[in-house]
């Protein structure tokens, strides 16, 4: 407590962020700090795990200081400490764990395991005061894309999921084959919009009528082999048409299965979580349609979007609550389900 | 003084106090390969054991590797949080040489080796001096067998002993090469003898970790939680390869 007022910490270090922030009554963002290891990683073209478990030892001690100092608040202050436990890169999620542990038995502080997803879709009580369950949560990143029905803020029912890549995986891997590196999200948004989104007609694949899973492996295979047919006549290739036609095909997909879930679930609120929530075209498709059918949009500013410790923070601060705690045994789950 | 030593770099997590008057309290696992889950509640057994607060701790020692890449990781981010918590010191205990100081003796030369898969051992060899020092023979790494015996050949002739022991987890997978190399060498040169030591002094233990620990804090050794580097003796598989095809890249290139 400081001040009269909750003091919650987070903590996050499930694939190459590592991350720590501290959080006023849940929802107040009093610090937010993001160690990316995004550079360390592009020269292999993605995240390597033992490198990203080695640069988050050497990062985190210094992360955690320096949320406590902008937050200006001790460990003393904080009243519960949050922590990724899965989904995750195991050897990455440990190191946020072993510390959160060590931090929590030290200062006689309770414990509070996070599921990753879920705090994805906590990013958005901290940009949204006023938001509050029940809602449908669309959750799009490099390691998800799923619907769900959140109806209380611990109360979750996965409605859809991928059966193969996330849509953020394939972002990565067409990106790698139109040689813009990594992280692909970003570089093909940002080409796309230099692009025809109608140039090349990639199949959009829906799994069956009413379905509300998602597979995103035919497309990536799609755009490898438009491209070598047109290698094989000769042809140029425009890589911001590609671009942009690929995240068309993956956009119409998501936000036609996002709308059908709001409308046969009966859902006024659609809440837009993960990293791949950052991309411009899938805001507008969204947007659009929310509008159209008389739903409400929330999604949360970019940074929020991205794997961070605040939304760890907000949902430890719910789980709280609610008295969902965990003792010094929490161990890391690389494919906890939500 | 009350010293917290962590051992998770072997397959069993162990972990041990030592006091002033070097009395050893340990606690430790059977269970293998779940020190996430078990080293936070070993501590708190420990302490209830030796009727101490956390509060009551004035250092950590940890081991520092080599060893499992992810169990030197859960060890050392354990002890640098106790250590941002408590506002304590930490001192890193070199784990090769753990076993080592476990046998003060003078006579023979110690060679502790683990087995790092990939055709080689993590190694390192050691002879203790007027039973007080435990000196370093052969530098800590990561080696091919034979280019550690290699070594440990030189150093003989300078330390005039030629008695080894060997001990550790690489025993297992070497020891009858060791044993032919002895035999090959005797059929040159004779009067080289070579033990191996039991299975209770194989393993990573704690109480050995905080042995070395103390000494070493003693000798001024103790660093901020923010200087502290686990030791892993091998790049991350990726990096390593990364290299060599640069390598390779820059040959071509000449």
């Amino acid at each position: 407590m400081k001040d009269g007022k909750w003091i919650t910490m987070g903590i996050e270090s499930s694939c190459d962020e590592t991350s720590v922030a501290i959080l006023q009554e849940g929802r107040t963002v009093l610090s937010n700090v993001i160690s990316s290891q995004i550079k360390v990683h592009q020269v292999f073209g993605g995240v390597v795990p033992e490198i990203a478990s080695r640069h988050h030892l050497d990062n985190i001690n210094g992360v955690l200081k320096q949320a406590l100092e902008e937050a200006q608040v001790t460990l003393k202050d904080v009243d519960v400490i949050g922590v990724t436990y899965g989904p995750g890169l195991v050897g990455a999620l440990l190191i946020g764990l072993a510390t959160a542990k060590g931090i929590a038995f030290a200062m006689k502080k309770p414990l509070v395991g996070v599921h990753h997803i879920q705090g994805h879709i906590s990013a958005n009580y901290i940009e949204h005061a006023d938001l509050e369950p029940p809602f449908l949560a669309l959750v799009v990143s490099g390691g998800h894309t799923h619907i769900v029905d959140v109806r209380g803020y611990n109360e979750y029912e996965v409605l859809g999921r991928t059966r193969d890549d996330a849509a953020g995986e394939a972002f990565d891997k067409v990106a790698r084959v139109l040689g813009l590196g990594y992280p692909g999200g970003p570089k093909i948004d940002k080409i796309a919009k230099e692009g025809n989104p109608q140039a090349v007609e990639f199949k959009r694949v829906y799994l069956g009528k009413g379905s509300l899973d998602f597979s995103f492996s035919g497309i990536k295979t799609g755009v490898l082999n438009y491209l070598n047919a047109e290698k094989q006549r000769g042809r140029e290739i425009n890589p911001a048409d590609v671009a942009a036609s690929f995240q068309q095909a993956v956009m119409e997909v998501i936000v036609n299965k996002a709308i059908l879930a709001a409308k046969t679930h009966d859902k006024k609120k659609i809440v837009l979580a993960g990293g791949v929530a950052a991309n411009s075209r899938l805001r507008e498709m969204l947007s659009y349609e929310c509008k159209r059918e008389g739903i409400d949009l929330y999604a949360p500013s970019p940074i929020l979007c991205t794997d961070n410790a605040a939304m760890i923070a907000c949902a430890a601060y719910y789980k709280y609550q609610e008295g969902l705690l965990d003792d010094l045994t929490l161990d890391a789950y690389p494919n906890l389900p939500l | 003084m009350n010293l917290l030593a962590i051992e998770t770099t072997g397959a069993k997590a162990s972990v041990a106090i030592i006091d002033e008057n070097k009395q050893i309290w340990e606690e430790h696992c059977d269970e293998t390969l779940n020190h996430l889950r078990l080293l936070m509640p070993m501590i708190e057994r420990l302490l209830r054991k030796c009727k101490l607060k956390i509060e009551d701790i004035d250092g950590i020692a940890v081991s520092e590797g080599p060893g499992s890449f992810t169990g030197i990781r859960i060890g050392i981010s354990t002890a640098k949080a106790l250590a941002q918590a408590l506002n304590l010191d930490i001192v890193c205990v070199p784990t090769l040489k753990t076993f080592a100081y476990s046998v003060p003796e003078e006579k023979r030369i110690l060679c502790p080796i683990f087995d790092a898969r990939r055709s080689q051992v993590y190694a390192g060899a050691y002879v203790w001096k007027n039973s007080e020092t435990c000196m370093q023979l052969v530098a800590d790494g990561a080696y091919v067998l034979d280019d550690f015996l290699e070594q440990i050949k030189l150093v003989m002739k300078e330390t005039s002993s030629m008695e080894l022991l060997f001990f550790g987890d690489g025993i297992l997978p070497y020891k009858n090469k060791i044993e032919e190399w002895t035999n090959h060498q005797n059929g040159i040169d004779f009067g080289l003898t070579v033990s191996f030591a039991p299975e209770e002094l194989c393993f990573q233990k704690a109480s050995s970790v905080a042995a070395l620990g103390y000494e070493l804090w003693e000798k001024g050794n103790a660093q901020n939680l923010f200087q502290i580097k686990p030791v892993y003796l091998r790049q991350a598989e990726a990096q390593r390869k990364l290299e060599e095809a640069e390598a390779k890249r820059r040959t071509v290139h000449e």
